[in-house]
């Protein structure tokens, strides 16, 4: 029933995106740097110039693997992952300048985590450390680690928004996303309620991913 | 307009709820036990394969991580029997047991998302199977209820258990016959029962025929007896 705010609201950025595009087409014969310097501008509007984005929405890139991010933005570009915003941003970047970005990202270093909410984050490292057993959820730092740094196949999760990670799971448990690999992520999300989902995201949010 | 509005109700519920389908651990499979040619001891390709690898104990580590959300740091599983331990069990239980599952010819949903090639490639299987059979845990494993194990042993060896999954519940490596010792009792009964229902799906047709018409209280006394011997790699020859 929220739907169509969420939906204006996540149109935002993309009136920001817009106005930077038509900004930057003057310098449509620039060198690899500087390409990549004007879309940075785009990423960073709504990501950060660091990759620490501090919109909920948003999610934060830095310290993510670069193959991930590459892959991702890839998806965004081609369908597989369904986002309006994304997709009318990522139409103008070549994908040597997709490689770029995703390198410059994995090498930011993320920030600490927003604040959350104690108690709820309590109930979510329940979950995230030992599953939810009776619904056969497995525990999620079997794969994404005790602290959230993800692995070669896995990705990173600490501090990240929690607003951002519960959307994401939602998208996933109902199909809408699925652009994880062999359905592994809408295989553990349908096992899960909204509660769990907002309690597990509210506690990666506390995770450092092992930097400090 | 009552009895839409009663839908409507209904259907709001059920959105709010996950899916439940794919959480049952055994199913029936149409490649599996009762289906035409069903043979246990044929290698499916993917099995001849891996089991021609050498498996790694050390990478083993490493690669099962993506496991251990359910079978824990060790392989020692839940101790109420929801996972099953894992650790020393043979290599090539684990490589057929894996393998099947991706075959389809053991059909367990809870698992199979991961069990893909994704989660494991086919070295990574054979390093995770090694890595496991000389696994250590200080871990206890779920014991049956009852210190008293003269029923449960009388009857492992009255339906020739024994025969296949040895005398003190060390499984065969060479046929891929499961360690049994150990394990958790709640495992146990889950599995028999399954196979005696005749529901998991890749069940060897002499062990749906061992544990035929056993009641639920034999089962049990059958498990409580395997649950409560030693791990066979420290209980001697």
């Amino acid at each position: 029933m929220t739907r169509p705010r969420a939906f204006l609201r996540s149109l935002a950025p993309l009136g920001v995106a817009l106005v930077l595009c038509i900004g930057a087409a003057p310098g449509a014969r620039a060198d690899g740097k500087e390409k990549l310097k004007e879309s940075l501008q785009l990423c960073a509007a709504c990501h950060g110039a660091d990759g620490n984005s501090v919109v909920p929405q948003n999610p934060r890139l830095a310290g993510l693997d670069e193959e991930y991010l590459e892959r991702q933005l890839e998806d965004f570009k081609s369908g597989a992952r369904p986002s309006a915003v994304m997709a009318a941003i990522v139409a103008s970047i070549d994908s040597k300048v997709i490689d770029d970005l995703a390198h410059h990202y994995s090498e930011q270093k993320p920030a600490k985590g927003p604040p959350v909410d104690a108690k709820l984050a309590a109930q979510g490292k329940a979950i995230y450390d030992e599953g939810i057993v009776g619904n056969a959820v497995p525990a999620c730092s079997g794969c994404h680690n005790d602290d959230g740094s993800g692995t070669d196949k896995y990705p990173r999760l600490a501090g990240q928004h929690p607003a951002y990670v519960a959307d994401q799971m939602q998208r996933f448990r109902s199909g809408e996303r699925a652009n994880d690999t062999k359905s592994v992520m809408r295989a553990v999300a349908k096992r899960m309620s909204d509660g769990e989902i907002k309690a597990v995201a509210e506690y990666v949010a506390t995770l450092t991913g092992g930097a400090q | 307009m009552r009895r839409a509005a009663g839908c409507l109700v209904a259907a709001l519920m059920l959105a709010g709820q996950p899916a439940l389908a794919d959480r049952s651990d055994a199913a029936k499979s149409p490649r599996g036990l009762g289906s035409e040619g069903y043979d246990w001891h044929r290698m499916t390709p993917e099995r001849s394969e891996i089991v021609k690898l050498k498996g790694r104990p050390a990478p083993g580590r490493e690669a099962f991580r993506g496991c251990r959300g359910c079978h824990k740091a060790e392989g020692e599983g839940l101790i109420d029997g929801t996972y099953p331990r894992l650790t020393g069990q043979h290599a090539s239980v684990i490589i057929k047991q894996v393998t099947d599952v991706r075959a389809g010819i053991r059909v367990n949903p809870k698992m199979e998302p991961f069990a893909s090639d994704h989660a494991m490639s086919p070295q990574e299987i054979a390093d995770i199977a090694v890595f496991l059979s000389e696994a250590e845990t200080a871990k206890e494993n779920g014991k049956g209820p009852d210190p008293a194990t003269a029923a449960g042993k009388a009857l492992y060896e009255g339906r020739m258990c024994h025969t296949c999954h040895g005398g003190r519940g060390e499984g065969d490596r060479v046929q891929a016959y499961p360690a049994l010792a150990a394990q958790h009792y709640g495992y146990l009964l889950r599995e028999m029962e399954h196979i005696r229902d005749r529901t998991r799906s890749n069940s060897h047709p002499n062990m749906v025929r061992s544990v035929a018409n056993l009641s639920r209280q034999q089962l049990e006394e059958i498990a409580n007896y395997l649950s409560r011997l030693p791990d066979f790699r420290k209980a001697g020859p």
